[in-house]
C-alpha cells in the first residue's frame, strides 16, 4: 500500500462526540422512479475535512455529492450545510462549488474569465476580481496561461483551472466529481499531493468522489466506502484497510484473500475460524461478538503473509501449499499459491535485496501469518 | 509538393503519368461540377453584364469582335451599371429586399431558437418527431404551399371567413398582395433553415456547462446569456445566412404573396430578362446582387476566424 500522505487534522473532530459536524446529511433517500440510487444515508462531515466517497460505478456516491451541489433534489431526509438546512435552496444559492469530472470549462472564455465567472456573478468590483483571480493563478501556478482558451490547454492544465474557478469564490464546501479521472498516472500522483496541499492551506472542506481506493487513502482524513446507495463503512484510511468490517470493504478497498469458514473458538483471548479451504484453524488474537458455528469469513493482507520452506511452529494460520505463479513487480512481487484445498492465495513480498534463491515456481513452501494479520468478518 | 510526392510522380511510366489516383478524382468530380455548372455561367453573366443591349439573338452586342479593318475590337460596357446608379429604382429594389430579407432572418431567428432549444433538450422519440414535423413542409412542393397560403390570404380566403364568421372583423381582411403576406411567405419557407443548424448546434451544448454556471452562482436567464447564447453563435450564423441568402433574392415568394408594390430586386430582375429583354441590364443587377451578398458574408466569415 502506498503511504498514506492525506491531510490530517491534530483533533480529529470525528472522535469528539461533542464537536458539531460542518455538513450534516440525515436520512437521505433519492429515487429516480424504482430505481434507489441513494438509500437512506447518514452522515457527518466535519470542517477542514477531506472526505473521500468511495465506490464502485453506479453506488450513489456522484447522486450524493449532487445533492450536496443541489443539482438533485431529495427525495427523503435533509442535508444542512453550515447549519443551514438546504432544502430547497437552489445550486447558486449555495455555500457550495463543485468540480466537475468533466471539468466543465466554458470553451468561449480565456482561463481568467473562467476564474472570474463566478465572481462577476457576485458583482465584485472589477479590481478586487483582477486580484483574486491572479492570487488563484498563482495558487495553481498558471500565471502565464491566463489568456488561454481552455482548447490551448493540457488536461492536467485544465483540472488546475476547474480547480481555481471553483476555490476563486472562497466556498465553505468544495465537492470534487472524480477530480484526477481525466488524468494519467503519473500526473494524477502529482496532482494528489498537490490537491492535499492547496486543501491544507486554505482550510475548505472537501467532498471528494472516487472509485480509485488508492486515490481516496492518499487524499482524505476520512473514507465513506458505499455500495448499492448505502453507506457501509466510514473511517480513517487505514481503518478501512486494516479493519474492514465486511466482505465487501475488505475486498473493494485493496486486495484480500477471504477464507469462508464458521467460527470455531470464541473466548475473550482469541477468536478461531474453522475453513474447508484452510487445514489450520485461522485466528485472531481478540474476542469479537459473535456465537459458535456461525458463517463468516476470515480476511487476511497478501502483504500480511509469510512464505516458508521450513513448516513454521505455529498451530493456527498456517497452510501448505505449491507455488503457481509469480509476478515481479520490481519493488515487490506477487506470489499466487496453492493450497491444498484447490484455494488460490495472493502473497505480496517486498524484495528488499538481489537474492537468488527465493521461492520460485513449483516449489512446495507454507504460508503463515500472525494473528494480529487477519480479520474475521461477520458480514 | 513534397520531393517524396515527386519521386512517386517520376517511378510512373508512360501513360501512367497521366492517369489521375483516386484522390485526385475525387476532387476533380465536384470541381468539375462546379465549374460547368457554377464558375462558368457567372462568367456568362459577368460578360453578358458588360457587353451592350440589342435587338437580336442573343439580345445583346458580341464582347469581342473583328472591325473592317482587320482588328480585334474589345468592348467593354459599363453603362448597365451606370444605368442601375441612376435608376433610382433599383437602389429601391434592392433596399427592399435587404430590408426585407433582414426582417424575415430576425424573425426566424426569433421563432426558430426557442425551437430549437426546446427540440434540443428533448430526448429520444420526442425528438425524432419534433424534427420530423420541422422537415415534412420538404415533403409538399415549395410552390404548392405558397399557393396554400394564398388560399388561407385571400379576401374570402380561410382566415378572413374564420374572422368575419367568429365575429371579429366586419370586413374581410386585405392581407394578400402586401408587404406582409411576402415576409410571412419568407418566414414560413426559411424558418427550417433557421432551425436545423441552431438545433444541430444546442444539440450538441454540454450540460454540465450550465450545472457549473449554476453552481458558480447563476441564475438560469443569466447562465443562459452567458454560456447558451456565446456558445450557440455559430448556429445563429449559419442560420441567418441560410435564410437571409436566399430570401434577399427570392422571386416567387413576393410575386405570388407581395402586392405591387413589393419591390423585390429577384422581381426587377425576371421582369428586366423576361419583360424587357434587356440581357445586359439583368445581369448587372444579378452581379451587384451577388456582390452585396458574398461580400458582407466573406468579412463575417474573416471575423469569426479572427475570433476562433
Amino acid at each position: 500500500m502506498e503511504q498514506q500522505t492525506g491531510s490530517y487534522i491534530l483533533n480529529k473532530p470525528w472522535t469528539d462526540p461533542s464537536a458539531s459536524p460542518f455538513i450534516r446529511i440525515q436520512n437521505v433517500t433519492k429515487n429516480f422512479g424504482a430505481f434507489t440510487a441513494v438509500d437512506n444515508v447518514s452522515l457527518d462531515i466535519y470542517q477542514g475535512e477531506l472526505f473521500c466517497l468511495l465506490g464502485g460505478s453506479g453506488c450513489g456516491k456522484s447522486t450524493l455529492l449532487r445533492m450536496l451541489s443541489g443539482f438533485e433534489d431529495i427525495s427523503g431526509g435533509t442535508v444542512e450545510i453550515d447549519g443551514q438546512d438546504m432544502t430547497g435552496v437552489p445550486p447558486y444559492e449555495r455555500p457550495v462549488n463543485m468540480m466537475f469530472q468533466s471539468y466543465a470549462l466554458f470553451p468561449h472564455m480565456t482561463v481568467m474569465n473562467n476564474i472570474a465567472y463566478g465572481l462577476k456573478r457576485d458583482g465584485m468590483a472589477k479590481a478586487d476580481i483582477n486580484n483574486r483571480v491572479e492570487e488563484m493563478l498563482s495558487l495553481v501556478q498558471l500565471d502565464q496561461f491566463a489568456k488561454r482558451k481552455p482548447h490551448q490547454l493540457s488536461g492536467g492544465q485544465r483540472q488546475r483551472v476547474a480547480l481555481a474557478r471553483a476555490l476563486a469564490k472562497k466556498p465553505k464546501l468544495l465537492l470534487l466529481d472524480e477530480p484526477l479521472g481525466a488524468l494519467d498516472k503519473k500526473l494524477r500522483e502529482e496532482t494528489q499531493f498537490e490537491l492535499v496541499n492547496i486543501q491544507e492551506e486554505l482550510g475548505v472542506t472537501f467532498v471528494v468522489v472516487t472509485h480509485d481506493q488508492e486515490e481516496a487513502m492518499t487524499l482524505s482524513t476520512r473514507i465513506g466506502v458505499m455500495d448499492k446507495g448505502r453507506i457501509i463503512q466510514v473511517g480513517e484510511p487505514r481503518d478501512i484497510y486494516e479493519y474492514p468490517q465486511s466482505r465487501f470493504v475488505a475486498d473493494f478497498v485493496g486486495s484480500v484473500n477471504l477464507f469462508e469458514g464458521v467460527i470455531s473458538t470464541d473466548n475473550e483471548k482469541a477468536t478461531g475460524v474453522r475453513s474447508p479451504e484452510a487445514e489450520s484453524e485461522l485466528r485472531v488474537g481478540h474476542s469479537i461478538s459473535c456465537v459458535l458455528n456461525q458463517k463468516v469469513a476470515f480476511a487476511v493482507r497478501p502483504e500480511k503473509i509469510k512464505i516458508s520452506r521450513t513448516k513454521p511452529k505455529q498451530k493456527h494460520n498456517v497452510c501448505a501449499g505449491k507455488v503457481d505463479d509469480i509476478a515481479y513487480l520490481g519493488g515487490q512481487s506477487v506470489y499466487l499459491i496453492k493450497l491444498a484445498s484447490g484455494k488460490m492465495l495472493r502473497v505480496t513480498t517486498p524484495n528488499t535485496d538481489r537474492r537468488q534463491n527465493a521461492v520460485t515456481w513449483e516449489e512446495d513452501v507454507f504460508v503463515s501469518w500472525d494473528d494480529s494479520a487477519g480479520v474475521v468478518l461477520v458480514s | 509538393m513534397t520531393s517524396a510526392a515527386d519521386d512517386v510522380g517520376a517511378g510512373k511510366r508512360g501513360l501512367e503519368r497521366f492517369i489521375p489516383s483516386g484522390r485526385t478524382l475525387v476532387i476533380l468530380v465536384p470541381l468539375i461540377w462546379l465549374f460547368v455548372f457554377f464558375i462558368l455561367p457567372l462568367f456568362l453573366v459577368l460578360k453578358i453584364s458588360v457587353s451592350e443591349a440589342a435587338l437580336a439573338r442573343p439580345p445583346y452586342l458580341p464582347l469581342f469582335e473583328w472591325s473592317d479593318d482587320n482588328f480585334l475590337k474589345f468592348t467593354l460596357n459599363f453603362g448597365n451599371y451606370a444605368y442601375l446608379i441612376e435608376d433610382s429604382l433599383y437602389y429601391k429594389a434592392y433596399l427592399e429586399s435587404v430590408t426585407i430579407a433582414f426582417l424575415s432572418t430576425v424573425i426566424c431567428l426569433l421563432i426558430g431558437y426557442p425551437m430549437a432549444y426546446y427540440i434540443a433538450k428533448k430526448q429520444g422519440a420526442v425528438r425524432a418527431i419534433l424534427l420530423l414535423m420541422i422537415i415534412l413542409p420538404f415533403w409538399t412542393s415549395f410552390l404548392l404551399r405558397v399557393y396554400a397560403w394564398i388560399g388561407i390570404l385571400k379576401p374570402k380566403g380561410i382566415l378572413s371567413s374564420a374572422l368575419i364568421s367568429l365575429g371579429i372583423i366586419d370586413e374581410p381582411l386585405q392581407l394578400l398582395q402586401t408587404d406582409f403576406a411576402t415576409l410571412l411567405g419568407i418566414v414560413y419557407t426559411y424558418l427550417p433553415f433557421m432551425i436545423l443548424p441552431l438545433y444541430a448546434n444546442l444539440a450538441k451544448l454540454d450540460g454540465t456547462l450550465l450545472e457549473a454556471a449554476a453552481d458558480l452562482g447563476s441564475r438560469p436567464i443569466k447562465a443562459f446569456l452567458t454560456v447558451t447564447l456565446p456558445l450557440s453563435i455559430p448556429g445563429i450564423m449559419a442560420g441567418s445566412l441560410l435564410v437571409f441568402i436566399p430570401a434577399v433574392g427570392e422571386f416567387v415568394i413576393p410575386a405570388l404573396l407581395g402586392g405591387p408594390d413589393t419591390l423585390m430586386i429577384g422581381r426587377v430582375l425576371w421582369d428586366e430578362f423576361f419583360s424587357n429583354r434587356d440581357w445586359p441590364v439583368a445581369s448587372a443587377v444579378a452581379v451587384v446582387m451577388l456582390l452585396l451578398i458574398v461580400l458582407p458574408t466573406m468579412f463575417l466569415r474573416a471575423q469569426q476566424k479572427e475570433e476562433a
